[in-house]
C-alpha cells in the first residue's frame, strides 16, 4: 500500500481498537486497551501498510505505566499505537512474535520499568549492571536510590 | 565439533565501547550471538527529568560522542515543537551544515575503521586525515572537535561569519576529490573486495523483518531516510538523493557510507552557498505546554528517535531516547549467523584506533638496493594491474 493515507482511512478501518486522532501531519495516534494491542499491530501491519517499528516508548505518569507503539511503511505515515497499564501488576502481551524488532525494546522497558511482557523469552538485563538489585527499577517516578543499597560496580570507601 | 561459547568483549581490541557478546560458535562459524550492553549505562533519561531545558541540550550532546549534533537537534527540535515555535531559516541551515559536517566525519571515521579491521591500514590513515579537514570546519564554526554546543531550544548559539563560510567551501574541493577517490577505491581496491563482498549479508526482507536503519539498511536496498521521509532542518530544500544498494553485504555498507559522503557534501555546499540572511535564534519561553512528541532525526548511523512528554514545567516528563544501534542490534545477530568468527569484527564494525602508517610509500628493490618515492596513484596503478615495476 503506497500514497497518502488519511486519518479518515485509519479511523473507518480501526474504529474497533479505539479512537485515532490526527496529532501531526504525517502522524496518526490510537488509544487503545492493553488486551487489544496484538491485534490493533496485526491489524496496522495486515491492511495499513505499517510494517515497520519504529520503537515502543514507554513512560510512568505516577498513576499508570504508559506503552506507545510506533510504526511507519512505505507510505511513511507514522502510527503510535497508545496504551495505559496498572501501576500494581504492569504486563502486556508481547508483539516480538508479529514484530522481531520489538524483543530487544522490551527487554529494554522490562530492564528499566519493571513491565512484563508476556510470552518473551528473553528478557534478561540488557541496560543495567547484573548486580543492580532485583525489583528496583530506576527509570520509574517512585524509585529514588535507597541510601544502603549497593548498586553494584566496585565498592569505594570515602574517608 | 561441540558448541563452543566464546565470549567477546566487553574489554576486547577489536571493540571501542564495552559490549559483550556471548558467541555461540561450532568450530570457525558463528552459530548465535546473546548480546548484553550493561557496560555503560549512564542514567541520562533519568538525570534529563531532573533538569531544566537549557541544561538537558548539554547533556543531549554528550549521549554520544560522535553524533553529538543529532541529539541535541532531535531534542532541541521536539520541544520548539511542543512550543510551537517558528526557528528562523538560518538557524535551520547552520543546523544542517553541521548535522552534515558531522555524518561526513562519522562516515570518514567508519570508513577507516572498517579499513583497520580488515588490515587495510594504509586507508585509515588516509581516511582520519581527510576526516581532520571536516573536525576543522566544525572546529573553526563552533570552537569545538566533538560537542559542537551549537543548539539551543529556539535557534542556535552561534552564528557563522562570511569568513567563516568562504573557509569552510575552500576546503570543499579537496574533499569531494578525496571522496571521489575513496568511492573509486571501494568498488575496486581488491582488498576491500576480497573482505567484504559477501561477508554479513542482509537480504532485503530480512532487513525490513529486523527493523534495521540507516546505511545498513539502505545497503539492502530499503529507500527509508527520515530526512526524506519526515524532512526537517533544510533538507527540504537542498538537493540530495537517498542512496541505496542492493549488494546487502559490508561491501554494500561501505558503498552506501561513501556515496552518502558525496551527498553530505553537497547539502553542505548548497547550505553555505545559500545561506539564508536573517537572526539565528527566537526567544524560547521557559515552560513547555503539556505535549507529547516523536523527533525523528536522520543520524549518521540511521534513524535516531527522541519521545518526548512535557508536562507544563521547564522539565520534561519522559524523554525517551531510541538510538538507531539498538535498532540495528537485531539485524546484526541474525546476519552474523553461518559466518566466520573472523568476521565478527568486520561485521560489528566496531571502533579500534592504531596509530601506524603513513600516506606515501618507499619502495626497496631488492636486486639493486635502490630506494625510492612513489605517487599514491602510481601505487594504486600497479597494485590493479599487479606490475611491481622499477623503483
Amino acid at each position: 500500500m503506497t500514497g497518502p493515507l488519511t486519518l479518515d482511512v485509519v479511523a473507518g478501518k480501526m474504529k474497533e481498537f479505539g479512537i485515532s486522532e490526527q496529532v501531526r501531519r504525517n502522524r496518526i495516534r490510537i488509544t487503545t486497551t492493553p488486551d487489544k494491542v496484538h491485534e490493533t499491530i496485526r491489524t496496522v501491519q495486515a491492511i495499513l501498510g505499517f510494517d515497520r517499528l519504529i520503537t515502543i516508548s514507554a513512560v510512568d505518569n505516577s498513576r499508570t505505566f504508559e506503552l506507545v507503539f510506533h510504526l511507519t511503511g512505505p507510505h511513511r505515515m507514522v502510527i503510535s499505537i497508545a496504551v495505559e497499564l496498572s501501576h500494581d501488576l504492569p504486563a502486556i502481551t508481547t508483539v516480538s512474535d508479529i514484530l522481531p524488532p520489538a524483543a530487544i525494546y522490551e527487554r529494554q522497558i522490562h530492564d528499566l520499568f519493571g513491565i512484563v511482557f508476556t510470552g518473551n523469552t528473553n528478557l534478561n538485563r540488557i541496560m543495567l549492571n547484573e548486580d543492580w538489585p532485583a525489583d528496583e527499577y530506576p527509570l520509574r517516578k517512585d524509585w529514588k536510590p535507597g541510601p544502603d543499597t549497593f548498586y553494584g560496580g566496585i565498592k569505594v570507601e570515602r574517608s | 565439533m561441540p558448541e563452543v561459547v566464546v565470549s567477546i568483549g566487553p574489554h576486547h581490541p577489536a571493540l571501542k565501547e564495552p559490549v559483550n557478546f556471548k558467541v555461540i560458535a561450532d568450530g570457525e562459524k558463528i552459530v548465535r550471538l546473546e548480546l548484553d550492553l550493561s557496560y555503560n549505562h549512564r542514567g541520562i533519561e533519568k538525570a534529563a527529568e531532573q533538569r531544566d531545558f537549557v541544561r538537558v541540550l548539554p547533556l543531549m550532546e554528550r549521549v554520544c560522542g560522535i553524533c553529538s549534533h543529532a541529539h541535541s537537534t532531535a531534542f532541541a527540535k521536539g520541544i520548539e515543537e511542543i512550543m510551537q515555535l517558528e526557528i528562523p531559516p538560518r538557524a535551520q541551515y547552520i543546523r544542517t551544515i553541521i548535522a552534515e559536517l558531522e555524518r561526513m566525519h562519522s562516515h570518514l571515521l567508519w570508513l577507516g575503521v572498517a579499513a583497520h579491521l580488515i588490515g587495510f591500514n594504509t586507508l585509515f590513515m588516509w581516511t582520519w586525515r581527510d576526516r581532520e579537514a571536516v573536525q576543522d570546519t566544525v572546529e573553526e564554526m563552533s570552537g569545538n572537535r566533538v560537542h559542537y554546543g551549537m543548539n539551543e531550544v529556539g535557534g542556535v548559539r552561534r552564528d557563522l561569519t562570511p569568513a567563516q563560510v568562504t573557509a569552510a567551501l575552500e576546503r570543499l574541493p579537496n574533499l569531494e576529490e578525496r571522496v571521489n577517490k575513496y568511492v573509486d577505491m571501494v568498488n575496486n581496491e581488491e582488498t576491500m573486495l576480497l573482505r567484504f563482498r559477501g561477508v554479513g549479508k542482509l537480504s532485503k526482507e530480512e532487513a525490513l523483518r529486523y527493523g534495521t536503519v540507516g546505511p545498513t539498511a539502505r545497503a539492502s536496498g530499503i529507500d527509508y531516510d527520515t530526512r526524506k521521509d519526515d524532512p526537517y532542518l533544510a533538507y527540504a530544500d537542498a538537493p540530495w538523493n537517498v542512496v541505496t544498494d542492493t549488494q546487502g553485504d559490508v561491501y554494500g555498507r561501505t558503498r552506501v557510507r561513501v556515496w552518502e559522503v558525496q551527498e553530505s557534501l553537497k547539502i553542505v555546499r548548497y547550505c553555505l552557498e545559500n545561506l539564508p540572511e536573517g537572526p539565528i535564534r527566537v526567544p524560547a519561553p521557559k515552560n513547555a505546554p503539556k505535549g507529547e512528541i516523536l523527533s525523528r532525526y536522520e543520524a549518521p548511523r540511521g534513524e535516531l528517535v527522541h519521545f518526548i512528554r512535557t508536562n507544563g514545567t521547564d522539565k520534561v516528563e519522559r524523554v525517551d531516547i531510541r538510538t538507531p544501534t539498538l535498532a540495528n542490534w537485531t539485524s546484526v545477530a541474525m546476519c552474523l549467523v553461518n559466518q566466520n568468527l573472523a568476521d565478527l569484527p568486520v561485521i560489528v564494525a566496531a571502533i579500534d584506533p592504531c596509530l601506524s602508517c603513513t600516506s606515501r610509500i618507499t619502495l626497496l628493490d631488492n636486486q639493486t638496493k635502490k630506494t625510492g618515492v612513489i605517487t599514491l596513484d602510481e601505487l594504486i596503478r600497479r597494485s590493479r594491474s599487479r606490475d611491481l615495476g622499477q623503483v
